[in-house]
């Protein structure tokens, strides 16, 4: 298992943002799904190692990383896009991934090429020399998607990867996502239930800091009935359980 | 070579350049200072504003503007924080010093390479407490209280604590031992956890 977290927690002050969750992934692609303000994107930074948990036991690639040594060799495998990640506008878009190539230790003699080929797998290979303050906000995403991949992570974990991306740029993006997850444990973070439901094997739900549910899309799908809300079957899954975690 | 190119992509990504350009103009604005025939207030506080916007420019250098997935990308930037805030300190220095050499610099290079190093500390450790937007409210400050404390100089009850160096002279151990110590500690918290980043709790 590549993520292995038992009765994780985090608190902020009085605030328990995520409250004893318990979660396995191994290879392939994860979601993680809920409301605003339920704990989604502690839990992915305390994964991220961007943030020490308050309590619980996490590792990650099978390894602690709350000493420095696993600390840095699970850096050196991961890849990280947060929710608002931050840009050099001055930068080039080749300039930006390269910098988090050198970062990340990937190997001298590769770097020209994994750098391409990051670039190219989000579509954005005409615009290598183009700085990213003339980017439009989806490109930009996209740039964050590539740095995050230029390191080939075996475990990936995007926070709101599609927010600003265009349709035909968020069904592209789910076959990166699927394709990434052959090898490499990729954890989604999102609002967009249509996401997790065309691209993961695997998902949980989360509600007030607590996994309220942990199965497949099609498991997900299959706890809603017409009295919820939602367009899909997975939308009123989603609505189903979260009504009777409230309940 | 790899290196370098990190370095490189670093410096520009914290606008080290114009950090630099920026420390040039403060020099240039001191070596036409010096050529003013100023009073004794005005010889003591002229180098100071400058030597606080040099030092406001280097604590400027500490914010990032890659957030989170820069912190968690690899071993490299605690060194990248200290060789680059490190070097531009002493380019700071020099470049005061240089544009004081033959003028009629009060204190000296002495007085230059303590105030700089000690008002660049302040400014580490607000960039560190508040982000590196703010870094500046630290100099800024210390530079008023600095300023004060050489006023009272002529009108005692004069300000004579080390914590406030501008008002020591320039071979006071005490003085230098303070400013030192405030680099020190604003050297050691940018490298170990880099600028504050607005809105991120704290990270590892």
């Amino acid at each position: 298992m590549n993520v292995e977290i038992t009765g994780l927690t985090r608190r902020f002050g009085t605030v328990k943002a995520v409250a004893g969750v318990d979660l396995q992934a191994g290879p392939g692609v994860f979601g993680l799904l809920g409301p605003n303000g339920a704990g989604k994107t502690s839990l992915l930074r305390m994964m991220a190692t961007a943030m020490p948990p308050s309590s619980g036991g996490l590792r990650l690639l099978g390894r602690d990383p709350g000493s420095y040594g696993p600390r840095r060799e699970i850096r050196r495998r991961l890849g990280y896009l947060p929710q608002n990640p931050g840009y050099y506008p001055g930068f080039t878009v080749a300039e930006y991934v390269e910098y988090f190539a050198l970062l990340k230790e990937v190997p001298p003699a590769r770097i020209r090429v994994a750098v391409a080929a990051a670039i190219d797998r989000v579509e954005l290979g005409d615009r290598r020399k183009t700085r990213l303050r003339t980017l439009s906000g989806g490109m930009l995403r996209r740039a964050g998607i590539a740095q995050a991949i230029v390191n080939e992570p075996e475990l990936l974990l995007l926070d709101e990867p599609t927010a600003g991306l265009d349709p035909e740029q968020r069904v592209a993006f789910r076959a990166l996502l699927r394709d990434l997850g052959q090898r490499a444990t990729v954890v989604v973070s999102t609002h967009l239930v249509e996401d997790v439901a065309a691209a993961c094997a695997q998902v949980a739900l989360m509600d007030r800091g607590r996994i309220v549910f942990h199965g497949t899309p099609d498991g997900l799908a299959a706890r809603g009935d017409g009295g919820h809300s939602g367009d899909t079957p997975i939308e009123r899954g989603y609505s189903a359980v979260l009504a009777q975690t409230r309940s | 070579m790899i290196g370098a190119r990190l370095v490189w992509l670093y410096a520009v990504g914290r606008r080290v350049p114009f950090a630099v350009s920026a420390m040039a103009v403060c020099a240039a604005g001191l070596r036409i200072a010096l050529l003013g025939h100023w009073d004794a207030y005005g010889a003591l506080q002229l180098p100071l504003i400058f030597e606080a916007a040099a030092a406001v420019c280097v604590a400027a250098t500490a914010a990032s503007p890659f957030g989170e997935p820069e912190r968690v990308a690899g071993p490299w930037l605690p060194f990248l924080r200290l060789a680059v805030t490190a070097a531009l300190t002493a380019a700071a220095i020099g470049l005061l010093a240089a544009a004081g050499t033959g003028g009629h610099l009060s204190g000296g290079t002495l007085d230059v390479l303590r105030n700089v190093a000690g008002m660049t500390g302040i400014g580490l450790l607000c960039a560190a407490g508040l982000g590196g937007g703010l870094a500046w409210t630290g100099p800024t400050g210390y530079l008023v209280a600095a300023v004060y404390a050489l006023y009272t100089q002529w009108h005692p009850p004069g300000l004579t604590t080390p914590w406030l160096w501008p008002a020591r002279p320039p071979h006071d151990l005490g003085g230098a031992l303070c400013a030192g110590s405030v680099f020190i500690c604003g050297l050691a918290v940018v490298t170990a956890r880099g600028a504050r980043d607005p809105g991120a709790p704290a990270s590892t």
